[in-house]
């Protein structure tokens, strides 16, 4: 952090906060709020004057409130500039007579308490998003006693605890009595792996998160070996389901912490009880590897509580970001763009995107930064040629297209009649837009509805009853009948696959064509929910095909002809299984069926059409 | 996009083996079929 503040390219903009993002690749405004610190950072040389005198005293949240601070302080040791900074909600005031005695103190007169804060704005290139994650809270699991029983600690407070910089200098006591504990429990996966319970203190009934936080584990191994090279008579037990040590040298440290007598026990505690007098520890757990339930009495236990994504979504929605069903930021593409985001000219770093240990956090980092480099060294950046683009002879500026967009490309403005517009070098040509668009005023490059139905009308175009026309998304279900083929899985020959770039891309007019023409079943099929590389333009396809059994049914069309499928590129067995169960749904459409289908199309379709 | 019942209680079929069941509606989770998997799974309105 300090090479970074010092790094002549390099402008830290520390006690800042992003109000507003606007712009798109390569041309990125910025509006920031740096808030008034109310001492100036250029003058003050940290020499702590102020600090003795300042009458309010609050609880360090760096030290994990095991210490405390002033209202006047250094978040902490190594931070970036080392200047103090006033919390003015704390500050008794700025009026002299109510307090006013940082200002006495200070010899330098760099307290000012007519600073404001200043808006800023500036021009970016690229965005690299690094905002980092948040530490599971445990109070809420009730058989481990957090906050009840003071010698249950969480993970992050034994890290302050044993630090030489942290509240006790390094002095390892427990909070208690303040006497070194000589025997340890670990508690591994806390709000980590778990499933969705009845009984869980969440709102929704869970007791953590179902995902693995990665680096619980590693960082137990690392804080049992630390304990064992200072005190080496200490008595550490690890209570465990599976100790995740993949890793370069992982494996080595995990085999040492064992040699070094750290007692591994498979099993998560069920309950914690505490000895009232003594404040000891009784921990019941099933040890699953003996077979038998025992009870430990420990000095201390540590909670390795598991990481959950910020809950700050300010970031996500300027930067028209979307998050995996764990709730941590989506990248363009899992294997082949893991540090993109799906917004061009955006990137991430760190654990925004996956709880990760500092050295992958790193490496993340460094190929981001390599990213954004890449496309800031170009003068001009290409687009694919399947963007969109609005007939302004059509548009009515409804601002539909405006709202279904993942990546905020489109502009409109219903209420000043301002007509859509595309930004093409944010465009990724999902195609939403132009399928929602109820004036057909959007056109998609190499994908226009006059192509597709095109491609509908030859597909159909001889013995039209005998058919399935499917519509499959370029990126996942198109892949996972094309794995079908090459896997030769048996499916249906009268399948007849049209390719659209996302599911989102299929406008109810193209199944509708399909109807008028004869077709007898239709199946609109896509990415998995949070594997759309689109985002979120599949959950339009859901709500699209909803309203078209809705209007089915009031037609008097049969919803079940209109089939809806999740389809992955490496579920092509899912593929023939879907085609081949959609066969036998297609010989229960008579020719009777299809023919007053023909004429109810006709006669509705056509009709809202004109 | 916001949408209206998101967070309440709603019926749905499944358009591939008829079953009719009750859950939360959650415009932002993939729906499946809990008897036959499929995923053309009718939102009912009444
Ligand atoms: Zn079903």
């Amino acid at each position: 952090m300090m090479d970074a503040g010092r790094h002549p390219n390099i402008e830290l903009m520390t006690y800042t906060e992003i109000e507003n993002i606007t712009g798109y690749v390569g041309n990125f405004h910025v509006t920031v709020r740096r808030k008034a610190r109310f001492v100036d950072e250029s003058e003050c040389t940290a020499c702590g004057d102020c600090v003795p005198v300042c009458p309010v005293i609050r609880p360090n949240e760096f030290e994990m409130g095991l210490s405390t601070r002033r209202a006047i302080y250094i978040p902490f040791p190594q931070a970036v500039p080392a200047a103090y900074l006033i919390n003015i909600d704390e500050c008794l005031g700025d009026v002299p007579i109510a307090c006013g005695k940082c200002l006495e103190a200070c010899d330098k007169k760099c307290i000012d308490f007519d600073m404001k804060d200043r808006i800023e704005r500036f021009e970016v290139g690229a965005i690299i998003v690094a905002t980092g994650l948040d530490v599971f809270d445990p109070t809420g699991l009730d058989e481990y006693g957090y906050t009840r029983y003071p010698n249950v600690i969480t993970s992050l407070e034994f890290e302050r605890l044993i630090s030489a910089g942290g509240p006790t200098e390094g002095h390892f006591i427990r909070p208690s009595d303040r006497k070194q504990p000589k025997r340890i429990g670990f508690i591994q996966c806390v709000g980590s792996r778990t499933e969705i319970s009845p009984d869980g203190p969440n709102p929704d009934g869970s007791r953590g998160h179902p995902y693995c936080s990665n680096i619980c584990c590693m960082n137990t191994v690392k804080d049992s070996l630390l304990l064992k090279d200072h005190y080496p008579d200490t008595e550490i037990t690890v209570f465990y389901m599976d100790i995740r040590a993949f890793g370069k040298g992982f494996e080595d440290l995990y085999r040492s912490s064992k040699e070094k007598g750290v007692r591994y026990v498979r099993g998560l505690p069920g309950k914690i009880r505490e000895d009232p007098t003594t404040h000891n520890l009784l921990v019941t757990v099933e040890n699953t590897t003996a077979g038998r339930l025992e009870t430990h009495e420990l000095d201390m236990v540590v909670l390795s509580v598991g990481f959950v994504p910020p809950e700050d979504g300010h970031i996500k929605k300027l930067l028209t970001l979307s998050n995996t069903s764990d709730g941590f930021l989506l990248e363009a593409h899992p294997k082949l763009r893991p540090v993109d985001a799906p917004a061009k000219g955006v990137f991430f770093a760190g654990c925004v995107e996956s709880p990760k240990d500092i050295k992958d956090s790193v490496t993340q980092a460094s190929a981001a930064a390599a990213r954004a480099q890449r496309l800031l060294n170009k003068d001009r950046v290409s687009v694919e040629a399947i963007t969109a683009w609005v007939d302004h002879d059509l548009c009515t500026a409804c601002g539909i297209c405006v709202k279904v967009c993942p990546y905020g490309a489109i502009t409109a403005d219903p209420k000043q009649k301002i007509k859509a517009v595309v930004t093409e070098a944010s465009c990724a040509g999902c195609g939403a837009c132009a399928a929602e668009c109820p004036q057909d005023a959007i056109v998609m490059r190499n994908f226009t509805d006059l192509q597709i139905m095109a491609q509908v009308e030859a597909a159909l175009a001889e013995n039209p009853e005998e058919k399935t026309l499917v519509f499959a998304c370029n990126w996942c279900s198109y892949a996972g009948a094309d794995l079908a083929g090459v896997s030769r899985l048996q499916y249906p020959a009268n399948t007849r696959v049209v390719r659209t770039m996302c599911s989102g891309r299929v406008d109810e007019d193209f199944v509708w064509r399909a109807f008028e023409l004869g077709a007898a079943m239709v199946l609109v099929s896509g990415c998995h929910f949070g594997d759309c590389h689109y985002m979120t333009a599949n959950h339009h396809t859901q709500k699209r095909v909803d309203k078209m059994w809705d209007r089915m049914e009031r037609w008097g069309i049969r919803p079940e002809r209109l089939q809806l499928e999740w389809i992955s590129a490496a579920e092509g067995q899912k593929f023939a299984r879907v085609m081949r169960e959609i066969e036998e749904m297609r010989r229960q459409v008579t020719r009777e069926e299809i023919e007053e289908t023909k004429a109810i199309i006709a006669k509705r379709w056509r009709k809202r059409r004109k | 996009m916001a949408t209206a019942g998101a967070g309440k209680q709603a019926r749905f079929k499944c358009l591939r083996c008829g079953y009719e069941y009750t859950d939360v509606y959650a415009p932002d989770r993939e729906r499946t079929c809990p008897k036959c998997r499929s995923n053309s799974v009718r939102r009912l309105r009444k």
